[in-house]
């Protein structure tokens, strides 16, 4: 869990690219993603996904996040296959009743809805995984105009998930260390045995909060205009391949007004 | 007679995920009562062997056993009752809004009579000299404070072997003395004690075995006087004898024995060396 949504260092042509360059990677898949409805192209859409997570070298980290998505993956699937209601009935999920059809259309439109969240929930993360966190805020306030206080809570935000889930572990090993376990199937009684873990885990999160302020502030904080000491060029890859992507983007709405790629 | 083990560890090896292994092979055992320090750089892995002997690690490969029984199939609730865990901050535990409530914890899980919990607790926090604040609110109370509110919980379940990971850290030097004195006393009481930490004169003054880590190997496994004696080996992990060890050596030639632990010991073998005119003392 830990891996999700953290920087993963490797020197990959991926990881070199302006973090401009990989949120129009990423912006280019959610639009192509919501365009097509095919299955056809969805599944392509994912596979180009997947390759450019094995060219950043992150594939095999990204993997446990991408074995989590597949279960609401199959849910998604699940759910589009019952409840699409048209076409041929392939076969029914209670044989003897023939309730719960699935159809053939049915199971296609859960593959491509499945495939589209894959698609788009890993383009994020590989983004994420191969851009430094202080590049991310640097292209959000140089070049895209964002405020830096929100630039900073949104970062921030995502910073936070990973030691929360640290420090979960932490409180809880500490209070199993002291023959704490939640026990039996009374849900009242589930939800008070965890005041011993999120207790803690309030008044921690709370501390370091109040530790993130302080530091923050005896650095300078708000303190007036900001200058960068780094700077992220645009290279010639990172032109070229912009203007290929927004050529991608394009060409696939044009497509779609021609009629493909639907279903 | 067999010594029974109280912890035996045999080719334990521990990895995180897929990644490289943080323990390599390690295999040792201690007796009842011993009082064992384990020592090495930070990163070597000391916390995470510690955390074997309660269960919230498992060994990848191998096997820890405590009392003879194998942990693999014990719950860590369960081992909560042979090995007590005192953790580095004591934040992560505590959230009731007493003292004594905060230590009655584990003894409630346990699921004690009433009697005894209040007896224990009463004895716990005795031990640790904070009877005075049994119904404080534990936040009001330093941070030195709250790290022996956290030692009391664990003596309060009184088990038999009592693991503290650096349990002086973030402590002046009376405080220190205070916790080590409080663990001496367990020892005494035979308890089996493990303690991690980076400060050797604490070492010398109260651990009688020491285990040297260094990256996730046992470097060496001896009484405190050989380990410090030998000054090479704690070198490879960044660790150095207590000063008094040091200058003991370098007074070497003059037929000082190279493993004195403290500055008392040096002393009196000063004086004894004066009256018998023995060595190069012209």
């Amino acid at each position: 869990m830990a891996a999700v949504a953290e920087y993963i260092s490797r020197n990959s042509p991926i990881h070199r690219l302006n973090p401009l360059t990989k949120m129009i990677w990423a912006l280019s898949i959610l639009g192509v993603g919501l365009l097509f409805n095919d299955y056809r192209y969805l599944l392509a859409l994912l596979a180009s996904v997947l390759l450019v997570a094995a060219a950043a070298g992150v594939l095999r980290s990204l993997l446990p996040a991408a074995a989590g998505l597949t279960v609401f993956a199959l849910i998604l699937l699940l759910i589009q296959a019952l409840f699409y209601g048209q076409g041929q009935v392939l076969f029914y999920l209670v044989p003897v009743s023939n309730r719960l059809a699935v159809t053939g259309p049915g199971l296609l439109s859960g593959i491509a809805m499945a495939a589209r969240m894959m698609a788009l929930v890993l383009s994020f993360l590989i983004f994420l995984a191969t851009t430094r966190t202080r590049d991310i805020v640097l292209t959000l306030v140089e070049k895209l105009k964002v405020p830096y206080d929100y630039a900073f809570m949104f970062m921030t935000a995502l910073r936070f998930i990973p030691a929360f889930f640290s420090e979960v572990r932490q409180v809880s090993e500490a209070q199993q260390a002291r023959a704490y376990a939640v026990e039996g199937w009374n849900p009242v009684k589930k939800i008070r045995a965890y005041a011993p873990v999120a207790v803690p885990l309030v008044l921690l999160s709370l501390n370091k909060a109040d530790q993130l302020a302080m530091a923050m502030e005896t650095r300078g904080y708000s303190g007036g205009l900001r200058t960068c000491l780094r700077e992220a060029k645009m290279g010639v890859a990172d032109y070229g391949l912009s203007v290929l992507l927004a050529l991608l983007l394009v060409g696939s709405a044009a497509a779609r007004l021609a009629g493909y790629g639907l279903m | 007679m067999q010594r029974k083990a109280r912890i035996k560890v045999e080719k334990l090896t521990y990895h995180y995920g897929s990644g490289q292994p943080v323990l390599k092979n390690i295999s040792f055992e201690t007796g009842k009562g011993e009082c064992i320090a384990l020592i090495g750089q930070n990163g070597a892995g000391k916390t995470t062997l510690a955390k074997h002997f309660n269960g919230l690690h498992r060994p990848s490969s191998g096997k820890v056993y405590i009392d003879g029984i194998d942990t693999t199939s014990m719950k860590v609730s369960e081992l909560a009752r042979k090995v007590g865990f005192v953790f580095q901050n004591p934040d992560h535990q505590i959230f009731h809004d007493t003292v004594a409530r905060e230590v009655a914890f584990g003894l409630r899980n346990l699921r004690l009579s009433r009697r005894e919990i209040e007896e224990r607790t009463a004895a716990a926090l005795e031990a640790v000299g904070l009877t005075e604040h049994c119904r404080t609110y534990p936040f009001n109370l330093s941070k030195g404070q709250r790290q022996r509110i956290a030692l009391a919980s664990v003596l309060a379940m009184q088990t038999e072997t009592i693991v503290l990971d650096e349990p002086t850290t973030g402590q002046d030097f009376r405080e220190s003395v205070q916790i080590m004195e409080i663990v001496r006393k367990l020892n005494e009481n035979g308890h089996t004690i493990i303690f991690i930490t980076h400060d050797m004169s604490l070492v010398a003054r109260y651990a009688r075995r020491v285990l040297v880590l260094c990256r996730g190997e046992i470097l060496a496994d001896g009484d405190v006087r050989s380990v410090f004696a030998a000054p090479e080996i704690l070198k490879k992990t960044y660790l150095r004898p207590p000063q008094i060890t040091n200058l003991a050596r370098c007074l070497g030639r003059h037929s000082i024995p190279p493993d004195v632990l403290g500055v008392r010991e040096l002393y009196e073998l000063l004086v004894k060396m004066r009256s018998e005119k023995i060595g190069c003392c012209s």
